[in-house]
């Protein structure tokens, strides 16, 4: 056991801080941790450290130095400790759900729905905090009759992006208010899509639902909806259909717009401990996106976060052509630009820059990354809009002509793609390096509060 | 572009549209554009470089 980074966890029991430190066993990277009350913890935090080095993917992240104090959980909302403004703001319209999966994230949420004055008084107050990207959930968004009017009151509001994630369950079975979702503004959808076959939904939600998610997409599609796939990835139940959901999403483009992958994790009413072979870690997934495609995604195309810590996630941008995914991003070892701010280890806000109206001069323009980055998933993830002509972008049967820029932007505007991933942490294997540099935040009518904290649960006992 | 006669300041020679390819990242582009004769020099009009190119640019870099 090699010791190879400090840092600042939470007891998985009492939820008070503790130092913690990353150590090395062999290939394999953990997060250990005593409580003075109820011992020693161990969390697997990275695996194949001699494919995909963790110190090469954090780039020149630098531990927090210590003595650094923070608040957390306690302090939340936001507090001065936290690197991270908002980027994307999470909303929770109902904590009510038609799915009892034993993995949610909200499953510890109760109450009553906010009436939706409630809900437009919130939307109201995120705009006056600078807000423009709005993911609605809960629960499930769903259940809520109406959510056109959230929709419409947040898009007419100002909001620039309006994101509903969803199970799919409703739209699957009510193409009227898959109508009325995209007659509202909605922008595009965050769909939970575990696998191709049944028997993964079966273990992860307890009902075969791959017909449902199909129907939804139908659905989606017919009202020109972008979806983006959310699976859930477990190891033993669907590790292995990683290759067959990127699969299906590029044989569904453009009516799916990409992949969004989230390792498990163990938040809401989950306590209990949980074995190392029930985690599954960024490398794991980033060398089973390539070894499952047979190379049409290489790893190396996939990027770390760049508002998030970097050990939360990635990003890839691709386009679709003749059924297969082109990458149009610089590979992560070439990259021209070093590791970004946040990942230097600096108090960087990245969300800090003013945004500015025209991003046509984009060569000129001082765009923080998180406008930068909120423009780009809204160019992927988006279909129809007023200003362009779909049906006439989207028609089948043309052959692409990459070598003008004509014909590239049409492609990469109609069959963009993106494979991103977000791996939230619980209470096992939380590290506050990364919580404090979450720019995802949940708005609960009051404060807001980084995702994972918004969903850890309370102390035990 | 107007259809304007363009003269190479260099060599005042007329430039005539020709195939012009553009490499940015690992994307090869083409597109007509007028080049003096003699010299080879390229002229590139504003609106291309503020509308395609731009446009272009913002698709593989602003991310």
């Amino acid at each position: 056991m090699t010791p190879i980074r400090e840092t600042i966890s939470l007891c998985p029991v009492c939820l008070r801080q503790l130092p913690a430190r990353h150590v090395q066993d062999g290939n394999d990277i953990f997060l250990q941790k005593t409580c003075p009350e109820h011992g020693d913890f161990s969390a697997v935090i990275w695996r194949h450290n001699d494919k995909l080095p963790m110190a090469d993917w954090l780039g020149g992240a630098k531990p927090m130095a210590p003595g650094t104090e923070l608040p957390c959980p306690d302090g939340c909302g936001l507090c001065d400790a936290h690197t991270q403004s908002t980027c994307c703001v999470l909303l929770e319209v109902t904590n009510r759900c038609n799915l009892s999966c034993p993995n949610c994230l909200a499953g510890g949420l109760a109450g009553e729905d906010p009436t939706l004055d409630e809900i437009q008084q919130r939307i109201d107050r995120l705009l006056a905090e600078g807000c423009s990207f709005l993911q609605i959930s809960g629960g499930e968004p769903t259940l809520r009759d109406d959510l056109p009017e959230i929709i419409a009151y947040a898009k007419d509001s100002g909001f620039g992006f309006v994101q509903l994630n969803t199970n799919g369950l409703r739209l699957a079975e009510d193409d009227a208010y898959v109508q009325a979702l995209a007659k509202a503004g909605l922008s595009f959808v965050f769909m939970q899509f575990d696998g191709t076959c049944d028997a993964i939904y079966e273990k992860l939600r307890g009902k075969p639902l791959l017909r449902q998610k199909q129907l939804a997409i139908h659905h989606c599609n017919r009202h020109r909806l972008g979806v983006t796939l959310v699976p859930m990835i477990a190891p033993g139940v669907n590790a292995g259909d990683i290759g067959a959901i990127l699969r299906f999403a590029v044989a569904t483009s453009p009516a799916v717009r990409g992949v969004h992958f989230q390792p498990i994790s163990y938040l809401g009413a989950h306590t209990a401990p949980v074995p190392d072979a029930d985690r599954f870690t960024l490398p794991e997934l980033l060398l089973a996106i390539e070894a499952q495609t047979d190379g049409m995604v290489e790893a190396d195309t996939l990027v770390p976060s760049q508002c998030d810590h970097a050990a939360c996630g990635f990003h890839g941008d691709f386009v679709v052509v003749n059924g297969a995914l082109q990458s149009l991003g610089a590979p992560r070892q070439a990259s021209c630009c070093g590791p970004s701010a946040a990942q230097q280890g600096a108090p960087a806000d990245c969300c800090a820059s003013p945004a500015l109206p025209d991003d046509s001069a984009s060569y000129s323009s001082p765009l923080s990354a998180a406008e930068k980055s909120r423009r780009f998933v809204g160019r992927r993830w988006e279909r129809a809009t007023a200003s362009v002509d779909f049906d006439a972008l989207e028609t089948p049967g043309l052959e692409v002509d990459f070598g003008s820029f004509d014909g590239f932007l049409k492609q990469v505007r109609s069959h963009g793609f993106t494979i991103t991933s977000m791996g939230f942490q619980d209470r096992g294997n939380i590290d506050l390096e990364r919580l404090r540099q979450c720019s995802l935040h949940v708005y609960d009518g009051e404060n807001f509060h980084p995702l994972c904290a918004r969903y850890l649960g309370d102390a035990i006992g | 572009m107007s259809d304007e006669k363009l003269i190479c300041m260099r060599c005042d020679k007329e430039m005539v549209p020709e195939k012009t390819n553009f490499l940015y990242m690992k994307f090869a582009f083409n597109y007509d554009l007028p080049r003096c004769p003699q010299c080879g020099q390229v002229y590139i009009p504003e609106e291309l470089v503020a509308g395609k190119m731009a446009s272009v640019e913002l698709e593989l870099e602003e991310k």
